[in-house]
């Protein structure tokens, strides 16, 4: 006998049986008289709709009007089954995106607020929701581990806080420390994967020797500096945030700081948009702004010989409108062929480790065909380019692993704008 | 020749504006209307705010009247309606005919403001079951509703839980013959789901939809406040049935944005009928030898460049008897067919 509560399609609350019934005198108890309700194919839950909007900041997900243009600009649609147009209708037909894999998916890369004409705003509405869901303990796992470390060590990968600076001993070139030197025209918020990966040190050791060389009076905060960790903000972790952003702040004024060069779009963003409101009165730079002005003083001699395809990060393409810097930069190079993806500057590709996507590799793993990542170095090895550059500390192992995942291992080669430049200045 | 009046036939909002103009410019006007009032379907229809500024239909329409009662350039005939015509530009002769009398009024030109009527889904279609559930109702019953300030089911007088709205009704369909887009029902729609939603809060609404044709400003003005603010759920896709379940409602068509079927309960389910030309368009476009185009509206001759010409010379149309057209159009229209009324009359006198 079939276990009617697993008759297809048949919920067992559809499902109307008598014990006990004898009809013509003939014994139909039980499954001999079931009956299954009319079913409601779906319904519409406005609620649930309602539910979103009334989270501080979610009010504009009930503006979307289905005309679609998200969904094909959404880089986690290129490779799944996603984009606001869909959660929209999903959470009007039934789902709660609260507790629905659809909230974590999101890279708030920001291409669908690019084209919205409705100004439904992923960016404010995620962080909301997933800040909700936080509270009521509905966070992957793994990203939950990411929000111990920065709340324990202040950096998401669980490193010492201790050895922040620890990169530094590596560096030929100077690297003063402000608890030491005090005062510096220019403080360098090196932030985490710049000092703690390796792919990350190897950029930061190459932007040492050009600050070092261009004679700018910097300094870094080493322990004293926590992540800005505007990713897990983005991931909803407010509260951390603001715990992360005070200390910094703090370190900020102790040193009297006016001016601060960033190697992660993320902490510009950060910095940029979210300090102000906690008090921070400083100017943010990120270092290809920076550097792109200064490039002639930089005695580039060595012609490279290199095809070269650059990457724009979202938080400093579309979040904060710098995209011409970091090619400025690589035009400047001697021997750089620039050629571009299809996907460029304002309709750029997410390497998917924004917004948490850094960190949740192994959930969307069942929800992607392949990563974002993967996607984008597909795109990169298709312009027959020899180097992918980039200028995110996310993105040199996020696309090197890509490189090694999608077999283009010697093919394509990942560097930040800031190793090429050393590269020419002789090594 | 003496400078002669001129013929408005209808004293809806198109034809009480034509005669306003003419006055206005010091000609005469000779308004015809039918009823016994002034204020056309907004009136007798009982429209209770307008499209798409929620200004009172009734305050308007006796705004509108009051503009020509009593102005020694206009003679108001109502209950009277024109019988017969004879003569051309410059020089007609009409009879106007009403419950007691008829004589005949010499005329320069003729503006035909004689509008439209509501579509009624009773007439090819019964897929909504519009006269077998008294829960299913019209724009035009909801209106009423609206304003009386009393939104309840006519089946059982509770106020709805859940009501929608199903566009195109009689509107787009070449089987019913009215394949033209009535233009004004998605406004009126998007506007009444706000005053839905003012009236009974508690009352969740659904628009089922082609596609919502929200020309100009009524895109901000109705359409994204009644979703934004108002948080009524527009769904792609119009029902195409409408069952009985329970003591309410079932709507059975497809989400085309979802591509499945759907299924879902309603309290209470309002056509957005269509506009269709009416009895007085039909009937004035024979007696004053207008074309009228294959869905009976008054032909309009110069395309996009003359919008109110007929083809009978010194003839013209105005508002929704030329077609679908909201007030705005209506009144636009008219002001346009007055002009041309007058310089037919200007000519006239001119040329004897």
């Amino acid at each position: 006998m079939k276990d009617p509560t697993k008759v297809a399609n048949v919920e067992p609350e559809r499902i109307v049986e008598k014990e006990h019934v004898v009809q013509d005198g003939m014994d139909i108890s039980g499954h001999w008289n079931r009956m299954f309700e009319q079913r409601t194919i779906f319904d519409y839950t406005p609620e649930l709709l309602e539910k979103v909007r009334a989270v501080d900041g979610g009010d504009s997900f009930g503006y979307c009007y289905q005309c679609a243009q998200c969904v094909p600009v959404c880089p986690v649609h290129l490779v799944g089954d996603y984009g606001p147009r869909r959660i929209y209708r999903r959470v009007q037909t039934g789902e709660d995106l609260f507790t629905s894999p659809d909230l974590w998916q999101c890279t708030t890369c920001m291409n669908c607020l690019r084209v919205c004409p409705k100004e439904v705003d992923m960016i404010q509405i995620m962080p909301a929701v997933r800040e909700r869901a936080i509270l009521d303990g509905t966070v992957p796992a793994e990203l939950q581990t990411v929000f111990e470390n920065t709340a324990e060590y202040g950096n998401p990968l669980g490193e010492s806080p201790k050895k922040r600076a620890a990169w530094t001993k590596k560096s030929d070139a100077p690297v003063p420390l402000m608890k030491e030197k005090k005062k510096a025209d220019l403080l360098w918020f090196v932030e985490c994967y710049p000092s703690y990966h390796p792919r990350g040190i190897d950029a930061s050791l190459a932007l040492a020797r050009i600050l070092n060389h261009l004679e700018v009076d910097f300094g870094i905060l080493g322990p004293e500096e926590k992540c800005s960790c505007d990713s897990q903000r983005l991931a909803g972790e407010v509260g951390l945030f603001e715990e992360c952003a005070e200390h910094n702040l703090k370190m900020f004024k102790r040193y009297k700081v006016r001016k601060v060069l960033v190697t992660d779009p993320h902490a510009l963003n950060a910095f940029r948009k979210e300090y102000p409101d906690l008090g921070g009165k400083f100017e943010t730079v990120h270092y290809t702004t920076f550097l792109a002005e200064r490039m002639d003083e930089l005695g580039m001699t060595k012609e490279l010989g290199v095809k070269v395809t650059f990457h724009d990060p979202c938080y400093l393409g579309r979040h904060n409108g710098e995209y011409d810097a970091p090619r400025n930069m690589l035009a400047s190079i001697p021997g750089v062929e620039l050629v571009e993806m299809g996907r460029c500057r304002e309709n750029s590709y997410c390497c998917g480790g924004g917004g948490g996507g850094m960190w949740l590799d192994g959930f969307m793993s069942d929800h992607v065909e392949m990563r974002l990542s993967e996607q984008r170095v597909l795109e990169a090895v298709e312009t027959g380019a020899d180097v992918l550059a980039v200028c995110c500390p996310y993105e040199v192992s996020r696309f090197e692993d890509a490189v090694k995942s999608t077999g283009n291992e010697g093919k394509l080669a990942v560097k930040d704008v800031v190793e090429l430049v050393v590269e020419s200045m002789g090594g | 020749m003496p400078e002669l009046p001129i013929l408005v036939v209808g004293g809806g909002p198109a034809g009480m504006e034509a005669a306003r103009g003419i006055a206005e410019l010091g000609y005469q006007a000779v308004v015809v209307e039918k009823q016994s009032v002034l204020g056309g379907t907004p009136e007798l229809a009982g429209y209770a705010a307008l499209t798409p500024d929620f200004a009172d239909a009734g305050e308007a329409m006796k705004k509108m009247a009051a503009a020509i009662e009593g102005d020694p350039n206009v003679e108001i005939r109502l209950g009277s309606t024109v019988t017969a015509a004879s003569g051309s530009a410059g020089d007609f002769e009409v009879t106007i005919k009403n419950r007691d009398t008829a004589d005949k009024v010499r005329v320069g030109a003729v503006i035909l403001a004689t509008g439209f009527q509501h579509f009624d889904p009773g007439r090819e279609t019964q897929q909504y079951g519009y006269y077998e559930f008294d829960d299913v109702i019209t724009l035009v019953d909801l209106e009423q509703m609206l304003h009386r300030k009393e939104l309840v089911r006519p089946s059982n007088g509770e106020v709805p839980k859940r009501l929608c709205f199903i566009q195109c009704v009689g509107s787009r369909d070449r089987q019913i013959g009215n394949e033209y887009c009535s233009k004004v029902c998605c406004g009126v729609a998007a506007k009444q789901s706000i005053e839905v939603r003012q009236l009974a809060p508690d009352c969740r609404v659904f628009v089922f939809y082609i596609d919502m044709r929200m020309y100009g400003y009524w895109e901000n003005e109705i359409y994204w406040p009644s979703q934004e603010e108002y948080n009524v759920n527009y769904v792609k896709g119009i029902a195409t049935e409408v069952l009985k379940k329970g003591d309410g409602l079932l709507v059975r068509g497809e989400d085309t944005t979802m591509g499945r079927p759907m299924e879902v309960p309603m309290d209470m389910v309002v056509l957005s009928v269509g506009m269709e030309p009416s009895a007085g368009t039909r009937e004035m476009a024979k007696i004053f030898g207008c074309a009228q185009n294959k869905y009976d509206f008054i032909e309009t001759t110069e395309g996009a460049l003359n919008t109110v010409a007929t083809t009978a010379d010194g003839v013209f149309a105005c508002g929704a008897a030329t077609g679908p057209a909201d007030l705005e159009d209506s009144i636009s229209s008219a002001a346009a067919a007055a002009m041309k009324a007058i310089a037919t009359v200007r000519r006239a006198v001119a040329a004897s």
